[in-house]
């Protein structure tokens, strides 16, 4: 650093600019949290160089990202409403269902899966929150089917649909998954990071119903790690759902749910 | 303080982000209506990539939802901050398919110019262009490969074969005319 001790003119420049070499960058950034003048004489060369940006051609974002923004959001206050709720302790929350699964099958309590959805980080839930709304632009880009495309932002942004996150059982971490369920239209959505299975498994989603035995919603195989996918089906419509389950079967599926529980979410 | 337009357009970002804070759907709507048009094109140019600029966008603007009440006019522009804002990340997506991961960090932005009508962000985009393309070829082209590509003086001296002080100076030419253009 020139010019006494401070940040000389030039530097600022190729600061703003994004021209400073990395190795340099973090001398200079520490000096300018720490000296007022150089601080502000940084955030205006901040914006000297953002100007920049309006010399691209411009463009409209497709209307399809400001209608998921707000589904996102909304999903997202349904969530918080619906998670509002006395939680155990993070501990004992998130061995709640490892103990349940090895009874079986039966049904984790509302209670119990809530207190797992509330040790959730907020960032965790913002990732899932996002991933939802990339795999549906993935959707809306890589099919032709105009149709099924607004059929989906409609169904995601419909103000019945509600949104369940998908917690994981210990041993299966980091697996999450979130599914959005239209009682209304019978319309299950739902993507699911996990691991990848040997070719004679897959996993299947289950709608568990308040009475009665669980109905399928298909079954599905996540892709390499970090792709993102949705998967939709269709389900008796008005349907009153307790939980959404996730277990590992047979390939291609079974009827009713007979192997481990990777995914649990209340309904 | 402006006139507040019917259509609230004319609504300053501030008065917008005071409404974000207090979880108001519509403020948030209209700073997207607002912003969102600059915001992806900035990001499109730098990854050309739609969807990967779709990302960002809705990102920026879940952020501002989220984090609202961490703005406040210390932080300088709003649109200055998410031209920032979507500059580094779109930028650190670039990088990091080429191996370099460093974490871009956004502060302050002092913008002073007026982004925030729709009259004056065309105004202020053709000038901008205006300026983009009387600067000499290798002004424009050394400011372009740091902002849009995120190349280092160095690298960008490497690039084109031009020495090290040449290109400084380019870059400082550049943004002092468009200083001087823009005030
Ligand atoms: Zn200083």
């Amino acid at each position: 650093m020139t010019n006494g001790g401070h940040i000389s003119a030039e530097e600022l420049t190729l600061l703003a600019v994004g021209a400073m070499p990395e190795e340099h960058c973090a001398a200079l950034r520490a000096h300018a949290a720490e000296c007022v003048d150089c601080g502000a004489k940084l955030a205006e060369a901040r914006g000297q160089a953002a100007l920049l940006a309006l010399g691209v051609a411009q463009e409209k974002p497709a209307a399809t990202i400001k209608a998921e923004l707000f589904a996102r959001i909304r999903a997202e206050r349904e969530q918080e409403e619906m998670y509002r709720w006395p939680a155990k302790s993070g501990e004992e929350a998130a061995h709640a269902p490892a103990r349940k699964s090895r009874r079986g099958w039966s049904l984790v309590p509302v209670a119990a899966a809530l207190a797992i959805a509330t040790t959730w980080e907020w960032k965790e839930n913002q990732r899932m929150a996002g991933e939802l709304a990339s795999a549906n632009h993935q959707i809306v880009k890589m099919t032709n089917e105009r149709q099924r495309a607004e059929m989906l932002v409609d169904l995601l942004s419909s103000p019945d649909t509600v949104s369940v996150r998908l917690a994981a059982a210990p041993e299966t971490q980091p697996s999450a998954g979130m599914v959005r369920y239209n009682a209304k239209r019978g319309m299950v959505v739902y993507t699911a990071e996990l691991p990848a299975l040997p070719a004679d498994k897959i996993y299947q989603m289950w709608l568990v119903p308040a009475t009665g035995a669980p109905i399928s919603a298909g079954i599905f195989a996540p892709g390499p790690h970090g792709t993102r996918q949705l998967w939709t089906a269709e389900v008796p419509m008005n349907t009153e759902v307790k939980a959404f389950a996730v277990t590992i079967e047979p390939a291609g599926g079974v009827a009713q749910p007979t192997g481990p529980k990777v995914l649990v979410g209340a309904g | 303080m402006r006139p507040q337009g019917s259509t609230g357009e004319l609504a300053s970002d501030w008065s917008l982000l005071e409404r974000v804070v207090r979880k108001d759907e519509e403020a948030l709507s209209a700073l997207y209506d607002r912003y969102s048009g600059l915001v992806y094109s900035e990001a499109k140019r730098i990854l050309r990539d739609t969807g990967a600029a779709e990302e960002i966008l809705q990102d920026l603007f879940y952020q501002i939802w989220r984090t609202a009440e961490r703005f406040d006019e210390a932080r300088g522009s709003l649109g200055g901050w998410l031209l920032v804002a979507a500059r580094n990340r779109a930028i650190s997506r670039l990088r990091r398919k080429t191996g370099k991961t460093e974490e871009l960090k956004e502060n302050g932005v002092g913008l002073r110019v007026d982004l925030e009508s729709r009259t004056a962000q065309n105004l202020l985009l053709e000038k901008v262009r205006g300026v983009m393309q009387e600067l000499p070829e290798g002004q424009r082209e050394a400011v372009e490969l740091a902002y849009f590509e995120g190349m280092s003086h160095t690298e960008i001296a490497e690039k084109t074969g031009q020495p090290l002080g040449t290109i400084k100076t380019r870059i400082r030419s550049a943004m002092e005319t468009l200083k001087r253009v823009l005030g």
